[in-house]
């Protein structure tokens, strides 16, 4: 794939099928493989059997890096670019994916979020420095209250 | 990153599962096949989230077995290059550090910690800053970002830095006890 040599992160460049896919913050992902692992506890004794070594590490990496605890707050974190709309002007999957960024990063200022998602305020992207802070203040008070 | 996506395979299935509970059988063996697995384009499979659509069955001829198109969602972990975020260390030795963030596994060379970090032998190897302030060893969480991955069939495998603002450990087991 020549494609595979453009891909960057920094610059939000993935390919087509992940711009299209959503991506999930660490703390859904503990939701999501949670919810499965129940299931599976469920149907079986022993689960640890049924599961590949791939679920179980990512379960316990995502459980070890969660920002936010609470289902509540994750939907809020997801609910959240609709207020965010009228700041920048990129289709709705990529500020997702800044949000996911932010959200499992937490980071606390602006330097340190703009150092982690370079894009977040590249050319033609309207976003100034307080638009960053009010975006990290906000997600800060969500976290605050969960 | 996680990623919920929704993929297709061509599942074959033996005529023995024929019957009332073929979707059952279908999905079954889907999971069986394809969680856990990894692939360089859309990286490791975790789980299966839901199946979407079974598409029309197709006879192979000889064989007696029908495929099927299946559509699943699924959660699937992809690094990328330019990505920062958070690993556990697994090892030190002096050539650098390895670390995993989920199932990926990620090496962070020497040249690619800081410079005032040194490296210190002994039964618990680390990384140490010359004034002890900061220690790099097993089981800590640093933040790092991926430089470049190498992706062959069943394995991704990334080079990470944590030479750069704003990345390093975020926590130090040692310290904490």
């Amino acid at each position: 794939m020549s494609g595979e040599e453009e891909e960057n992160a920094a610059e939000l460049k993935i390919g087509d099928e992940f711009l299209k896919a959503k991506c999930l913050m660490n703390c859904e992902v503990a939701l999501i493989l949670d919810r499965k692992y129940e299931q599976l506890q469920q149907m079986s004794e022993d689960p640890t059997n049924q599961v590949s070594q791939v679920f179980e590490k990512s379960l316990q990496y995502v459980k070890r890096f969660s920002r936010y605890k609470n289902p509540d707050a994750v939907r809020q974190v997801r609910e959240y670019p609709s207020s965010l709309k009228q700041l920048v002007s990129i289709d709705n999957n990529l500020i997702m994916m800044i949000l996911c960024v932010l959200g499992n990063l937490c980071p606390e200022t602006v330097e340190e979020a703009i150092a982690m998602v370079p894009s977040i305020r590249s050319k033609g992207r309207a976003h100034d420095d307080e638009a960053i802070e009010k975006m990290l203040n906000d997600l800060a008070m969500i976290k605050k209250f969960e | 990153m996680f990623f919920h996506i929704v993929l297709e395979r061509n599942m074959q299935l033996h005529p023995r599962h024929f019957g009332p509970h073929l979707r059952d059988k279908l999905v079954a063996k889907l999971m069986r096949d394809v969680e856990g697995t990894c692939s360089g384009r859309h990286g490791f499979v975790v789980a299966i989230t839901g199946v979407e659509d079974i598409g029309k069955g197709l006879i192979r001829e000889g064989t007696g077995f029908v495929t099927f198109p299946v559509k699943y969602q699924c959660v699937v972990f992809r690094p990328f290059k330019g990505e920062i975020l958070e690993a556990v260390v697994t090892m030190v030795n002096k050539m650098g550090f390895f670390a995993e963030a989920g199932p990926v596994q990620i090496f962070v060379s020497n040249h690619l910690i800081p410079d005032d970090m040194e490296f210190q032998s002994g039964d618990m190897p680390n990384y140490t800053t010359s004034d002890g302030s900061v220690k790099i060893q097993r089981d800590s969480e640093v933040r790092l970002k991926i430089i470049g991955t190498r992706v062959d069939a069943t394995e991704i495998f990334c080079i990470g830095t944590i030479k750069d603002d704003f990345l390093g450990v975020i926590n130090d087991p040692g310290a904490a006890a």
